[in-house]
């Protein structure tokens, strides 16, 4: 290995000789170059010079993404008025001819449905929280909930697209994958973004690879999925018959091999390789290490629930997101599955929430209490929340909703967010937001914001345009529920 | 970039280059306030357009800087009045503001976007000697002007690799490289082009990239991300590439072979490029919506691909560098806009309108059942039937009818769900559980009083008839819906049906039809003709849910005579008019007269198995539009319930980039003879910088994907417009043009750099040496499978699944259960390029090596360095496998280690291995052994992988110990790495 400073000093004269090229190739070559060993000692540095653009609050982000759109009436956003709600038609003063999707857009009957859960008010702000949440109802004194979130799209592809990237079309970068490009890594072990997927009970909607790919960012910066099972990131296990010693003979070998091409050629991509082999080497430890619970005290299990005991549940994924985060992994983005009650909601709400409810306050509680939730930022939320009234028949104790996009609430916590608020509001049927609203592509330029970045200066060249995550509709970082 | 600053700097008395200086600067910092887009522009000012809106203002005064008012307020001291406006925060550079000052000294003069004037005719201008062809002398002209170099020829066995690649996307065998080396011919070298041009390969490699920018896939992308055949366009595209159709003609058959006049089938399939839209599913998703996404996409794709333009913001407001108008966007979508396509497609297969292609023993059958429908249909049409029996059938059908009543239909009973999951339901199972299960109803005399199988009959006294109703069933379970229908006499009648998704119909207890499908709920998608009897009647549906919505429709439409029969019938007899008569003689000699009905039954057997064997035939998507065509609208802000009525638009091309042709329609077809006009200024330029890319690592402009304003200017132009020019007046030869390009010194040099040309070029835009670079990642799979001996060379066909980890499918896809299974026997061993794309979860031994998920035209392809990459090619078992078979062939092939490591490093570099390597694989071959020698059940392990047969003549030991080096030299920079 060359000295880290002599070739930091070599890339960083090498990258302002490209200046910030606008052709893909000449970004490409720096941000491959910058390649995490060959970084030295400007670590922290990512594929965009000129971030962080201040002084960041946090230095990685927790997304615990609830795939579906999870019911905000059933869980948080709850208004006594509604019981004598229930059963009426939603007035058309309410509706105002809004679309709905053709899922219930041929209804004959729009029937109000109050929760038909138990709400008690919580923490120092009397905060109402759903019976099914009595976890996360500890912790609202530790978390920001805001109740006006908006979307436009009203279905699951489009919608789940749109706040992953800025855009309801595929082709752009994922919010990871930003973050990837535009800070760097802050470890030399593990990848800067990680995705895991845990499925709930309830009605499971597809998730797709471009929600952490990396659209037109270089593809190094796409989220790295992690499993549960023999090999938590893909390919990572020897062949069978290869042990670690062997193993770093080859890489040896092939590395006196490369170093004479390199002397030949002067290729710099050569170093770069060299060094993306080291790292393959030491995650193929590092990454185990990580994913072995083994050395969890059972006062883990006991915060995050017994769940967490078995590898590829949300409550598993939690602790492991707990533990990425002790290792700097920048972006963290759990994905559980099957909110999309649009049948038996009732039923299926109680599941999703017995399987992430404990976990979720418990990885907060952790955070919290290891002191990496000061500079640590947690968002709990989905790509929409659902109708106040009734998708099919309303019957005592069954009925479903459909999607809302209008509104629906969101939690985000730690690095600076103001804890025990409640931000926005919506009307009494939970369906227009009447104070503060805050856009998705808000709630992403202030996740931004937290980490150092003026959203509206981290753009990338694509296409003609300058690309930002934030959307060209100009969004708003929302300052209210900033410390 | 800086290069060229530096280099005007120090020849100031050039004058300034308006497009390749001037207009960058205008476009970043000034456009977006005072430039094309009506929306953002202040004070009325445009700085974009030819004839400059403000000169008589004073903005510009040619050849006075000092009182033009542009040069003023970007120079002011006042930070208020200094232009870029301060909220903005936006500056001009020194160098920008001298380089403004010296364009308004020298006159100020405009010029046209560099990319949309005609393009340029005339060679070099013969400062250099170097090289052979033409393209030499504009590079070695560029490089003797910045004072640089040209590199010498690369060694043969380099070229030989780098061709092989570069044009078939293949390594070369060591005996190919033997016989290249060993060849004197001087034409050695074009010889070699000229056979890798002829191979099935180079249609192959070519198609590969085409693949990319049209986002092909073997699934629809969105929501359920079912599968769809796309693969016979594909192949087409293989066949167009190796019979060397001329670019033009590959464009308009593309774009707008359906609207060719009476299109061959190849045209029609040519046409699907743009099918490979993603489409969805969704079920709450509002046809129009999506309908106007795929649009968008075409839009997209096309101005991408063909224009070198991305063309999206002008969607929604005017573009804001380049002079296109949310006008000129929504007259160039308007081609794409007459589609017949829906936005809601479906989730299982393809999507209407399509095209068969039947294979050659389906063809001969085809043809067989053809003949005997013929002669069928010919007896049907000869036949008299006696006319006695006729009469007496039309007097006693006339009463019938006239008689006739519509049957009474009571209220709707439902029973169920059965199966799924949820509170109701019995047992958890699958979709064909609850469809081919029957869970109690199916008898005659239901009583809805009386509870089945332990649930009650509901009544939906709310549903009508000829609407969709939706019934909110768990994923996998069956609903029952039941009611009367009486009849006084009786008849026959037709119902239209619509289910989400599986149907069953019983009439008494009796199943009269089923229908086992996946999809939304329509009004008319089962028409079933029914048989009632007099008196009361039991009609019963069975609605299978399999996941997502459901719902059914219902409808009884009348009598299931045929119309014509029936209408003939109500007339009087001595009123029948010749029309009516023959219609009920038809219907008589069918349906009723014995022989003619005995002919119709051995007819629908016929019928039946020419249908069986249509269903095994391929199909493949093709483009249609409607017969009226359909209006197009500006939308507002691109919403697809906005539309300005008050701003409809036709088709129409931006014609301010170059006019449409006399008499070119105004559909597609018209469009592509735009793009294909030997005139046009962007097509043929967009097109040859794309084969350079390909063959040089980078553009002649790099930005290749974007040719407006804010990309990259060329940095060759002279050179870009001689190779446009020369692909044009070739008649668009495209294997031509890339013989052209790789015959050139300029592609022939090494790819070794100097410190100094590293430091002065680092990414080799001027082209002193020849570039370097990672293989794409299906090359490196393919080069593995290629050079163990394991790849099954063969063309085309439906996407194949090798190896790939489990689980990745389910835990993506909708309701979890969609489980990949993958190919046994020669499917693991075929190219790449033919891996199942699963556009959700697209293999990930390719996209880790940066294969673009295509769900979005992808021109240029990212090149990236990852660990992941090294995790991949050291422990994927499709590698681990190939090097298991390398070693196996060395072992067999040669008897000592040099000659062993001499043909290993042939076959995966094409040159023999050094000391250095000899040294290296040495060691590394006798650590190996004893590691092996001493744990025989570590060597077989590693054996173990793969499918393929281990020679068992073979000592494990050594066969192990090889494996490790085979793996090791899979893994080198210079195996990964075309030179």
């Amino acid at each position: 290995m060359t000295n880290p400073l002599e070739e930091n000093q070599r890339l960083t004269t090498r990258r302002n000789l490209l200046g910030r090229s606008t052709t893909g190739l000449g970004a490409l070559a720096v941000s491959s170059l910058l390649g995490r060993e060959a970084m030295g000692a400007s670590l922290l540095q990512g594929g965009d010079s000129s971030v962080p653009h201040f002084a960041p609050r946090a230095k990685r982000v927790i997304y615990m993404f609830m795939s579906g759109g999870p019911s905000h009436i059933d869980l948080f956003d709850y208004k006594p008025a509604m019981r004598e709600l229930h059963g009426q038609e939603l007035p058309e003063s309410i509706r105002r001819g809004q679309r709905l999707t053709t899922m219930t857009s041929g209804q004959t009957s729009f029937p109000c449905v109050a929760p038909m859960f138990d709400f008690k008010r919580h923490g120092q702000h009397q905060t109402w929280v759903s019976e099914l949440l009595p976890h996360t109802a500890k912790i609202v004194d530790d978390i920001c909930l805001i109740k006006s979130m908006k979307t436009e799209a009203i279905n699951h592809d489009p919608a789940i697209t749109y706040i992953n990237t800025g855009s309801q079309q595929p082709g752009k970068a994922s919010m990871g994958s930003w973050l990837s490009y535009g800070l760097g890594s802050m470890n030399r072990n593990l990848p800067d973004y990680v995705v895991m997927i845990s499925r709930g009970k309830g009605n499971l909607q597809a998730l797709y690879a471009r929600l952490w790919g990396s659209g037109f960012l270089p593809s190094q910066h796409q989220g790295v999925k992690f499993r549960s099972g023999a090999d938590p990131v893909l390919y990572l296990k020897n062949p069978e018959g290869i042990d670690r010693a062997t193993r770093r003979r080859m890489l040896d070998g092939i590395e006196r091999i490369n170093r004479a091409k390199l002397a030949e050629t002067a290729d710099p991509e050569i170093e770069a390789r060299i060094s993306q082999y080291e790292m393959a080497y030491r995650m193929q430890t590092s990454v185990p290490d990580l994913m072995d619970l083994s050395d969890e005290p059972d006062s883990t299990f006991e915060l995050y629930g017994e769940d967490a005991r078995k590898p590829g549940t949300y409550a598993a994924n939690c602790v492991l997101a707990r533990r990425m985060a002790e290792r700097d992994v920048r972006f963290i983005q759990l994905f559980h599955r099957g909110w999309d009650g649009h049948n038996n909601l009732p039923g299926e709400i109680r599941g999703q929430c017995k399987d992430t409810d404990q976990a979720s306050a418990g990885l907060l509680t952790d955070l919290k209490r290891r002191g990496l939730l000061d500079d640590t930022l947690v968002i709990w939320g989905g790509e929409f929340g659902r109708t106040i009234y009734s998708q099919g028949n309303l019957t005592k104790t069954n009925h479903g909703r459909d999607h809302h996009g209008r509104c629906f609430t969101t939690w985000i916590a730690g690095a600076g967010i103001k804890p025990g608020i409640e931000h926005g509001a919506t009307d009494d049927f939970s369906y227009n937001i009447t104070r503060d609203p805050v856009h998705i592509n808000d709630l992403n330029a202030t996740i931004l914001q937290q980490l150092g970045i003026d959203h509206r200066h981290f753009t990338y060249p694509y296409q003609g345009l300058e690309q930002r995550l934030s959307g060209v509709e100009g969004a708003r970082v929302v300052n209210g529920i900033l410390a | 970039m800086l290069t060229t600053l530096v280099l005007v700097t120090l020849c100031g008395d050039i004058p300034v280059d308006f497009s390749r200086e001037v207009q960058p600067i205008l476009s970043s910092h000034c456009f977006v306030c005072h430039g094309p887009d009506e929306g953002t522009r202040k004070k009325g000012l445009r700085l974009d357009l030819g004839s400059v809106v403000g000169v008589e203002r004073g903005i510009l005064v040619p050849h006075d800087p000092d009182t033009s008012e542009l040069i003023r307020r970007i120079t002011h001291s006042d930070p208020e009045q200094r232009m870029p406006a301060m909220e903005t925060g936006d500056e001009l550079t020194a160098d920008e503001i001298d380089i403004l000052t010296r364009w308004v000294s020298e006159g100020a003069v405009y010029q046209q976007h560099w990319a949309f004037r005609s393009l340029a005719s005339g060679a070099d201008d013969g400062e250099s000697d170097w090289g052979h062809s033409p393209i030499d002398g504009f590079v070695g002209g560029e490089l003797k002007r910045h004072g640089m170099n040209p590199s010498p020829e690369a060694d043969r066995s380099t070229l030989i690799r780098r061709l092989s690649f570069d044009l078939c996307g293949m390594p070369p065998t060591p005996a190919e490289v033997a016989a290249f080396v060993a060849d004197t011919n001087p034409d050695a070298y074009g010889d070699l082009v000229d056979r890798l041009l002829a191979r099935p390969a180079y249609g192959e490699r070519m198609t590969l990239s085409w693949m990319d920018a049209a986002r092909y896939g073997d699934t629809s992308v969105h929501h359920a991300d079912g599968p769809r055949d796309m693969w016979p366009w594909r192949d087409w595209v293989i066949e167009a590439y190796n019979q060397n159709m001329p670019f033009d003609q590959f464009t308009i058959e593309q774009l707008a072979g359906d609207l060719l006049p009476e299109p061959t089938l190849e045209q029609l399939v040519a046409s699907g490029f743009h099918r490979n839209t993603p489409t969805s599913d969704e079920g709450g998703a509002i046809d129009e919506e999506l309908r106007v996404k795929y649009m968008v996409d075409r839009v997209k794709t096309t101005g991408n691909v063909w224009l070198g333009l991305s063309v999206e913001c002008a969607q929604c407001h005017d573009h804001k560098y380049d002079p296109f108008t949310m006008k000129d966007y929504y007259s160039f979508y308007a081609y794409f806009n007459q589609s017949v396509e829906r936005g809601f497609q479906t989730r299982n297969g393809n999507e209407r309108p399509l095209v068969s292609i039947p294979n050659k023993e389906q063809r001969v059958l085809l043809e067989s059942f053809a003949e005997s429908l013929r002669l069928a249909d010919a007896f049907l049409a000869e036949a008299q039937p006696p006319a006695e029996g006729l009469d007496a059938w039309i007097v006693s059908e006339r009463e019938v009818l006239l008689q006739s009543q519509r049957p009474i239909l009571g209220s709707w009973y439902s029973l169920g769900p059965f199966g799924g999951k949820g509170p109701t339901c019995v047992v958890a199972r699958s979709k064909p559980f609850a469809y081919n299960t029957d869970h109690g109803p199916e008898r005659a005399g239901l009583d809805v009083t009386q509870e089945v199988a332990g649930l009650p009959w509901k009544e939906r006294a709310a549903d009508e008839d000829a609407k969709v109703h939706l019934l909110n069933l768990p994923n996998n379970s069956a609903q029952y819906l039941l009611r009367t229908v009486e009849s006084k006499i009786d008849q026959s009648v037709m119902l239209a049906l619509g289910s989400d998704d599986s149907i069953k119909v019983f009439l008494n207890g009796v199943e009269v039809f089923a229908n086992d499908t996946a999809r939304g709920t329509s009004l008319n998608s089962d028409q079933v003709s029914l048989s009632l009897p007099a008196g009361k009647s039991q009609l019963m549906l069975k609605i299978v849910n399999g996941g997502g919505a459901s719902g059914y429709a219902f409808e009884m439409l009348g009598s299931g005579l045929p119309d014509a029969v029936q209408a003939a019938l109500r007339v009087e007899a001595g009123a029948r008019e010749a029309a009516g008569l023959a219609a009920l003689k038809s219907h008589y000699l069918r349906a009723v007269w014995e022989p003619g009905r005995e002919q119709v039954a051995a007819r629908a057997a016929l019928a039946s198995q020419r249908d069986m064997v249509n269903a095994g035939v391929s199909t493949v998507m093709v483009m249609g539009d409607l017969p009226g065509g359909r209006q197009t609208y500006v939308l507002e802000r691109g919403m697809y319930d906005a539309p300005r009525k008050d701003e409809a638009v036709q088709p129409m091309v931006p014609e301010h980039i170059f006019p449409l042709p006399e008499g070119a329609p105004a559909n597609r077809l018209g469009l592509a003879r735009w793009l294909t006009d030997p005139a046009h200024p962007l097509t043929a330029r967009v097109t040859v910088n794309r084969y350079w890319t390909m063959l040089f690592g980078r553009g002649l402009v790099s930005s290749v994907m974007d040719f407006g304003s804010q990309g990259e200017r060329p940095s060759h132009p002279q050179l870009l417009d001689w190779l446009a020019q020369d692909f044009i007046q070739s008649g668009w030869n495209v294997k031509r043009s890339l013989k052209q390009m790789v015959m050139s010194a300029t592609y022939r040099q090494v790819s070794r750099a100097s410190q100094d040309g590293l430091q002065r070029d680092p990414e080799n835009q001027f082209l002193a040496r020849a570039s370097r670079y990672r293989l794409n990642g299906e090359f490196i799979r393919d080069q593995a499978l290629s050079v163990s001996g394991l790849l099954v060379d063969k063309v085309g066909g439906p996407g194949v699944k090798p190896y790939q980890p489990p689980g990745l499918w389910n835990e993506v896809s909708l309701n979890g259960n969609l489980r990949f299974v993958r190919d046994m026997g020669q499917n693991l061993y075929r190219k790449s390029m033919y891996t199942y794309w699963k556009r959700s979860a697209p293999h990930p031994g390719m996209t880790i090596f940066d294969t673009p998920a295509r769900d979005v035209c992808v021109v240029q392809r990212q090149r990236t360095n990852t660990p992941l990459q090294a995790l991949a090619s050291l422990n994927d078992v499709q590698y681990v496998e190939a090097a298991r078979n390398l070693a196996q062939r060395v072992l067999l092939a040669e008897s000592d280690f040099a000659a062993r490591l001499d043909l290993a490093f042939m076959l995966c570099t094409a040159h023999p291995a050094d000391d250095l390597r000899r040294e290296v694989m040495g060691e590394a071959l006798k650590a190996q052994l004893q590691v092996f020698e001493a744990d025989p059940a570590a060597a077989l392990a590693l054996l173990g992988p793969g499918d393929s047969m281990r020679d068992e003549s073979l000592d494990p030991s050594q066969l192990a110990a090889w494996t490790v080096l085979a793996s090791m030299i899979q893994n080198l920079d210079e195996t990964l790495t075309r030179e």
